[in-house]
Order: C-alpha cells, then structure tokens, then sequence
C-alpha cells in the first residue's frame, strides 16, 4: 500500500470514528433529555424560553422606541427629504413649478412647501389685559391638502377640526403651546392646565410687526414634542402675513422607498433644484442618533446580563447532572468511552435546552405578546410604542443564547470528565 | 495473557507516600479464573486497577496480550479497554436513563456496530446473564442482583479477553452473590473467558481456579 493510499485510509478511519463519537454522544444526550423528570426538564425549557423572551422583549421593545421616534420625525418634522433654501438666502424660490416636477419624480408620494417663522403668541382670557399670557412659537404654514400626503397632524386633532385652504384668520395650534390635554408643558403653554378651547382667540405678532388675531380651530397631539411645540396657518393666511408669494422656507418630500434617499436627491438635483440645500431625514435626527445610541448600550447590558442568567442556568443544570452521575461517567471511561463524547452529550443537551428556549420564546413573542401590543401599544411620552421585532436582533439573540449556553455546558462537563476514572468511581 | 513485573504504585506526596503496590509479579493465563484477596488495604484493588488500564503503574511492566501498556497513549488505552477487558465494578453504576438493553448496547454503538447488530448481541448478553426478560426495565425497575447482571452483560458483550470484577458481590445479599459467582464460573468454564476478580469473601476462594493473595502492596506467599 502507498503511503498516500494509507494517509487516505487513516482519514476515513478517523471521520468514520468521529461520525461514530457524535452518534453514541447523540443517543446519549437523546437519552438523558427524553428520560429526565418530566417537570425539571419542562421547568429547564420555561426558564430558557423566559431569559431569550426577556432578551428578545428588551430588544423589540428599544426597536419599537427608536421606530416610534423615527417615525414621528419624518411624520410631523422632515419627512424623508427636506429641500432648504441656498446659502444666504431667506427662501426658496417658485416653489409651485419646483413641487410639481417633484410631485412627477417617480416614487414620490407628496411634497408641502411651508413658510416657518418666530412669532410672539398673546393670549388675553378676560380682554382686559389684565391676565395677558405672551409667548414665542414657530408658526409655519400648510397646504392641508397636500399636508396630508406628507404629515399626520390631519390624524392628530384632539380638539376641533383641521385647517382647510380657505382658512384665513384660523389657527390650528400644538397641545404645548395650548396646554391642558395631557401638554408636557402646561406651565409654559398659554392656556395652563386647562388649555385653550376651541374657538378662543390668540393674537400673533409676526417678525416684520405685523399683528394678526386668529380663531383656534384645532388643537393636535402629535407626541413629537418638537412638533406640538408649534402652530400652522394656511398658505395663503401666511403669504399676505409675510408679504410674500410662491416662496418657502422648506420643502418636504415623502417617498415611497425610505432606503433609497440619495437616489431621490440625485434626481431632485437633475430636474433643476441644484443650489438648495437637499438632505434626508437622517441628517435632522442627531438626537434620536444619540437616544438610540443609548438605547443600544441599555440593549446589549441587559441582554447580557439575560445571557449570563442563561448561562448560569445551563452551568447549574449540567453540572447538578455532571455531579450525580460521576460514577456513572467513571464507568462510561472505563469500558472505554473517550472525554470527548461525554463532554459532546453534555453540549448536546445544553443545545437541546438553549434551542427549545428559543423557540419557545419565540412563540410567545410571535403569538402571545407581539398580537398583544399590537392591540395595545405602550402609551409612552414619546408615543405609542409597538414591538418592533428585527430578524436581525432574533438571530443574533438566538445564536449568543446557543453560544452561552454551550459555554455553559462545557464548562461543568470538561471539568468532571476530565477527571481520572478511579477518581469518578469513587466520588472524589 | 496478563504478566508483570515489579509493579508498584504509589499514591500520596513525596514527602508522605503511601506505598499501595511495592513491587508485585504475577502471571495470569489465559482462560483462568483468578482471585485477588487480602486484607483491606493490602493493594488488591489498586492491582486490579493496574491490571485493568484504570490507572498507571509508577514502575515495573505490565503485558496484556503481548503489549507492553507502558506505551500506550491514552486514547490507545480507551480503544484498548473498549476492544479487549471488561469491568464489573462493586458500584453498578448503570445510567438511569436507560434500559438493561440499552445500558448493554452501549459498548457496541461505541466500537460502530449497527443499531440492529447491536439489538441482537445485546440480548444475547442479557440472556447470557438470565435477564431476557428485562431487557426494557430501566435500572430502577431492577433489584441490585440484576442491576449487577446488566453491569455484567455489559461487561461481556463485546466479548473482551479478560473480564475485571473488584468484588462484584459487596453490595449484594448472599442469594445474589451466589448467582453472580455462578454466573461468573460459568463464563469462565463454557466460554473460556478469563477473569480475575477482587473478592474480601473469605468462601469465595473455592470458587475460583487460583488465588492472588497479597499483604501490605506485596505478593503473600504464605495464604494458601
């Protein structure tokens, strides 16, 4: 026989001995698992199916935070492209032709133009001027139609009713700055507690000195406290206010596929709008970037801290197992079971816990909690939070739980098998 | 069949030794039934571990079938085990999670012998130790006696060249001593199997073919 042929012939000799390590391993594990006590091994698979549910819950939920609060930014401040004027310039010019080419671009769902300005807000509940509240607030105005294709405060009345086009002297102000309902701001808002009702009127004051008194018509709950912080008046109401026509001070743009912004960017620049300022969404959201840096670091502490309770779990269980059975394990070395294949049972069962555990996390988070909140979302100041489960997050849940367990089972299992045979005989 | 030479083992530290074996020569043939007795502490046990590739000697040789153990790897000593010897331990020790058939298979799977093959020789061996009928009790469903049977079908069912029992009879009444001692006679005069055997029964050197005394690690030339 060549040596070649011999090398060859060791190799399957040795992947057929392995093969066989792993099926007497397997048996072993089926064995130990299918034949345990009944209530310690449904118990084993409820704490494992717990800590991957605390994990994974811990996950969706921060997902569904940071969702909740990207959501809000693009439906009530950016959408998913703001044009702004060019560099040192107050606005942007003929907006009309520049939203109707936008509004042809393919996948592109709506575009409002809006005038944004400081103004100071008097409200006089008695018109004595004796209790005269005064305020300073953007005031930005809207095209309630073509609003409704790009933002949500159409959805987002708590009180009275939307602005329409006609509208001239009415107003439709943030819960912040009318207070009462459930404001975060009740002291600084101009109605306190009780808030501004329906039909009461509050003077503004615009930049170039003009005053103007308006009705309220609505009041909106956007739970983006950037945007309840505000007032909108009509398009028209807002041009005779500024003295100006066809003009704004941004653009915003939705589109269908929120991916693939600097596509769109690119073909806004190609029909002519090349000196404004064009960004996506992302580039206004420095806070959320850091509340979801945050939230990432509270994410991964907390799933670690799940993981080690895995892991503790597992090492307990398999050691529990480990040490009532070293005689047993003595004799297994003795008729001539190698380590390795006792330690790759133990690895087995500990696999077979952390898979179960997964999956049953994974069932009660598909099909108890997810439908749950789904019905009942969580009411948080920022908004209303649903669970946002990410395959991503499940993955890689799933397979640091395998990993930690499998760590977790080697450990007590090496450490015992390892152990001379007269040692395990005698319970040393 | 097994032969050494100056054997010793020593346990302990350097400075406080325990001197267990100190310099012990037998020769066993094949096809004998042997006795290893002594006093407690005399060293029968840790001969017999010797013997059995349970333990390393600190000195001395030991040949089992033409090879000198001394050699071996560790992994060659568990192949060497599974292939060629046999235990039967004081301590039954059979996994509870499964059956005399199963618990008997074991040794089979692990030398890669099919799940069918396995199934047939393993019910050989259950039958060989009068345990047909309980080929799929778990070890709880079984008295100690038979647990022992099942630990000594186990033992035999791959036909080893040398069966070790250290004193296979320590945790039974005398009805299942004798049955195991019998079973013990009879694998050794119908199938020729060898076996040698630490036993502290004083009676239960009528049984065998030939007695290894010992006292104090060393061979006792004086017990007849």
């Amino acid at each position: 026989m060549t040596k070649d042929k011999k090398g060859f012939l060791q190799k399957i000799q040795s992947a057929q001995t392995t093969l066989n390590d792993l099926k007497v391993a397997t048996f072993l594990a089926i064995k130990q698992v299918t034949r345990s006590n009944k209530w310690s091994l449904f118990l084993t698979i409820s704490i494992m199916s717990l800590v991957f549910l605390n994990i994974a819950f811990i996950a969706a939920l921060m997902s569904g935070m940071v969702e909740t609060m990207n959501s809000q930014a693009i439906d009530t401040q950016f959408s998913h492209i703001k044009i702004e004027p060019p560099e040192n310039e107050m606005f942007i010019k003929n907006v009309k032709s520049l939203k109707n080419k936008i509004n042809h671009l393919n996948g592109v769902i709506g575009s409002t133009a809006h005038y944004k300005t400081y103004t100071q807000f008097t409200y006089d509940k008695r018109k004595d001027g004796q209790d005269t509240k005064i305020g300073s607030w953007i005031v930005s105005s809207m095209s309630p139609e073509e609003e409704k294709k790009v933002s949500i405060f159409h959805n987002s009345i708590l009180a009275g009713e939307y602005l329409n086009k006609n509208d001239r002297d009415k107003i439709l102000l943030g819960k912040d700055i009318s207070g009462g309902y459930t404001s975060n701001f009740i002291h600084e808002s101009l109605g306190g507690s009780s808030g501004l009702k329906i039909g009461e009127k509050i003077t503004i004051t615009y930049p170039n000195g003009i005053k103007r008194e308006y009705t309220i018509k609505g009041i909106f709950d956007t739970k983006n406290l950037f945007a309840d912080a505000g007032a909108f008046v009509t398009e028209k109401e807002m041009e005779d206010m500024l003295q100006v026509s066809n003009q704004a001070t941004e653009i915003l743009v939705k589109t269908k596929n929120i991916n693939n912004t600097a596509k769109y960017i690119q073909d806004f620049r190609s029909i002519g709008i090349t000196k404004e300022k064009i960004n996506p969404w992302t580039e206004y959201t420095g806070i959320i970037t850091d509340i979801t840096e945050s939230m990432l670091m509270i994410k991964i502490l907390l799933t670690g801290i799940g993981l080690f309770v895995s892991g503790i779990t597992i090492f307990i269980i398999i050691f529990i197992g480990v040490i009532n059975k070293r005689k047993e394990i003595g004799i297994l070395k003795a008729i001539g079971m190698e380590k390795h294949t006792i330690v790759i049972s133990y690895l087995l069962q500990a696999l077979f816990y952390a898979l179960l555990g997964i999956g049953g996390g994974l069932f009660i988070l598909y099909f108890i909690l997810s439908p749950y909140f789904a019905i009942h979302p969580l009411d948080f100041p920022i908004g209303l939070v649903y669970l946002e489960i990410l395959t991503k997050d499940v993955i890689i849940n799933s397979i640091a739980l395998i990993v930690a367990s499998i760590i977790s089972g080697f450990i007590p299992a090496w450490g015992v098998s390892k152990k001379s045979i007269l040692d395990l005989i005698w319970g040393v | 069949m097994i032969k050494t030479e100056k054997l010793t083992r020593t346990y302990g530290t350097e400075e406080l030794p325990v001197l267990a074996l100190r310099g012990v020569s037998i020769h066993i043939k094949k096809g004998e039934f042997v006795g290893i007795m002594g006093r407690s502490g005399s060293g029968k046990s840790t001969l017999l571990h010797q013997l059995g590739l349970l333990d390393t000697p600190t000195s001395g040789k030991l040949i089992i079938d033409k090879k000198n153990t001394k050699e071996f790897s560790n992994k060659e000593k568990s192949l060497f085990r599974l292939k060629n010897l046999g235990y039967v331990f004081q301590e039954y020790a059979l996994l509870p999670e499964l059956t005399s058939i199963e618990a008997v298979s074991l040794p089979l799977m692990m030398i890669g012998l099919n799940s069918n093959e396995c199934k047939i020789r393993a019910t050989q061996a259950l039958e060989a130790v009068e345990l047909g009928d309980r080929l799929n009790h778990l070890s709880y469903e079984l008295s100690g006696g038979e647990q022992q049977r099942v630990a000594i079908a186990r033992a035999i069912v791959n036909t080893p060249k040398i069966l070790f029992a250290d004193e296979p009879c320590a945790n039974l009444d005398s009805e299942s001593s004798d049955v195991i001692i019998n079973l013990f006679k009879k694998l050794n005069k119908k199938l020729g199997q060898t076996i040698v055997m630490v036993s502290h029964e004083p009676e239960d050197k009528n049984e065998v073919d030939r007695v290894i005394w010992l006292k104090d690690g060393l061979l006792d030339n004086q017990q007849k």
